[in-house]
């Protein structure tokens, strides 16, 4: 039972932070109807500016996190406008958005290589290793803190998504963008709010992967994980997305736990096809019919 | 003199190499209700989406109100006038309230946006029972209703309408042109585009007939309700249904 409440607050962990990269890829996905593989890249980035936000910089904790978040903000935005607005004012097919993506991928890692170097950083230590003791149950500090500051930032979200008037436009604009414009509302920004928003929850995701493993350039591929959650959850939408990451977390984490780690990343992948063979939609996806 | 609320001069609109649209010019004077008909494929909602900023003129020009338009369709939205799409395009993924208060996304004045809501619930009191529905849940002519109601929330004075009675029951089609006399009597000026020309002529003041891109035939709906080739063309075996 200890075991089993151990893995499960493991789980939850790292779902949440899958979470916080799956709501970026799923925000872009509903407007835009493409997945962003750039997002790992911007990930990556947050990772780096958090890094050396405490090494460099040497700022205290909350600061260096800021300063991912608040950067990776800003890498997001400008990878929409170099590389999506172009395609989006010619109406270029989405086959065009996807290579686009791959391509500022490409390049954002490659750029941290040629600049910062392949090495593999560790993060200083910012939270005790030592692990609260909850009783018979040993909980990991950092585990703990990502839980609870993902849990929030989601949260608020949600929350602006549901009650903010940009966030009906959104929802709006995600179940048919021209509608949306009719409305008076500038599509644009809405686009760069989305794109915003998911670069800001990037930074942070991208904080705590370098914080509990390590911090190097391919480490955007994390985020193959989080788009799997993204499907699992049902590509487009937000609770979808979120109640898939933490699915997938704490699958994976009982696997590993329970059976092997060798199963973790073979089990992320056999649910990515059963979903898109039993159910594309995944388990609350939004239904595109009427999308062109 | 009456004022001039939206002037197209000489609109060629293409698509890749296809011309939809070629010289279309047309008028519409305040408090008109005007009307474009003409087959599918004549150029209509190319026209209404040109004016509305979706599509950009190869030449030609657009004034609202005397002014040459912006490009960006929000800020058309802003300036005054209000497209309802064919198809409603109603946002099926929120409630109802939710998408009318969409219409007023531009209004910053909730007690102006709160009175025009009840108004628009006054117009459409089965609206009003279902208010926290999602919209997907509507029927057709519901959506139609809404896609209405939202319109008039965005407190244009000029309202584009796409094709409102396609898909509906003759009795429905009833109502809704039955609405659109009372937007007229809101104050609103109104630019119809239907397939249903027998309805069409019957409430509009003027009429174009749109046929491939071209303006073939315009004046008062009355008499070309009586054109014996606009008879042949577009009142035939249809009129006597009254639907289409």
């Amino acid at each position: 039972m200890v075991q089993f409440l151990q893995q499960l607050i493991n789980g939850l962990s790292i779902g949440s932070v899958y979470a916080l990269m799956a709501v970026g890829y799923s925000l872009v996905y509903s407007i835009m109807n493409f997945s962003n593989f750039a997002h790992g890249g911007v990930i990556m980035l947050g990772a780096y500016f958090g890094f050396f936000g405490l090494t460099l910089l040497k700022l205290p904790f909350a600061a260096a996190f800021l300063l991912a978040s608040v950067g990776t903000l800003f890498v997001a935005i400008i990878v929409e406008r170099i590389a999506y607005k172009p395609l989006r004012e010619r109406r270029a097919p989405f086959l065009y958005f996807i290579i686009s993506a791959m391509g500022a991928s490409i390049l954002l890692e490659n750029l941290v290589i040629a600049t910062i170097g392949p090495t593999f950083r560790t993060y200083p230590e910012v939270f005790p290793k030592a692990p609260l003791e909850l009783g018979p149950l040993a909980v990991g500090r950092l585990d703990l803190i990502i839980f609870i500051i993902s849990a929030v930032s989601l949260t608020l979200l949600i929350l602006f998504i549901d009650k903010t008037k940009l966030g009906k436009a959104i929802q709006a604009a995600s179940y048919n963008v021209k509608a949306c414009a009719l409305m008076g509302v500038n599509t644009d920004k809405v686009i760069l709010t989305v794109f915003g928003l998911g670069g800001f929850l990037a930074g942070i995701a991208g904080v705590f992967f370098g914080m509990k493993y390590t911090v190097y350039p391919q480490i955007g591929n994390i985020t193959t994980k989080s788009f799997i959650a993204a499907v699992f959850g049902g590509l487009g939408s937000l609770p979808g997305a979120v109640l898939g990451s933490v699915l997938l977390g704490i699958i994976e984490t009982f696997v590993a736990g329970y059976l092997s780690s060798q199963f973790r990343d073979l089990i992320a992948f056999v649910i990515l096809i059963a979903v898109l063979i039993l159910r594309p939609t995944g388990i609350m996806g939004k239904v595109t019919e009427d999308k062109a | 003199m009456p004022e001039s609320m939206l002037e197209v001069k000489d609109l060629h609109v293409a698509y890749g190499g296809i011309r939809a649209l070629k010289g279309i010019s047309l008028s519409v004077q305040r408090g008109e209700i005007v009307t474009i008909i003409g087959a599918n494929g004549a150029g209509k909602s190319t026209l209404l989406n040109t004016i509305s900023g979706f599509l950009k003129p190869v030449r030609g020009s657009v004034l609202y109100k005397g002014r040459v338009l912006p490009r960006r369709p929000d800020l058309i939205v802003k300036s005054g006038i209000c497209h309802v799409p064919e198809g409603r395009l109603i946002f099926a993924n929120l409630s109802l309230e939710d998408n009318l208060l969409l219409g007023a996304y531009l209004r910053n004045d909730r007690r102006a946006v709160q009175s025009d809501l009840e108004k628009v619930y006054q117009i459409f009191p089965r609206l009003k029972e279902r208010r926290a529905q999602r919209a997907g849940t509507l029927s057709g002519g519901e959506q139609q209703m809404l896609a209405m109601g939202r319109a008039l929330m965005t407190n244009g004075d000029l309202i584009l309408m796409d094709e409102p009675s396609l898909g509906l029951a003759p009795l429905l089609v009833q109502t809704v042109f039955g609405i659109i006399e009372q937007f007229r009597g809101l104050g609103k000026t109104i630019l119809l585009v239907e397939q249903n020309a027998f309805k069409a002529l019957q409430l509009a003041d003027r009429a174009y007939i749109l046929e491939q891109g071209r303006i073939v035939k315009e004046g008062p709906a009355r008499d070309l309700a009586r054109d014996p080739t606009v008879k042949a063309a577009y009142l035939g075996s249809r009129s006597r249904g009254g639907g289409s």
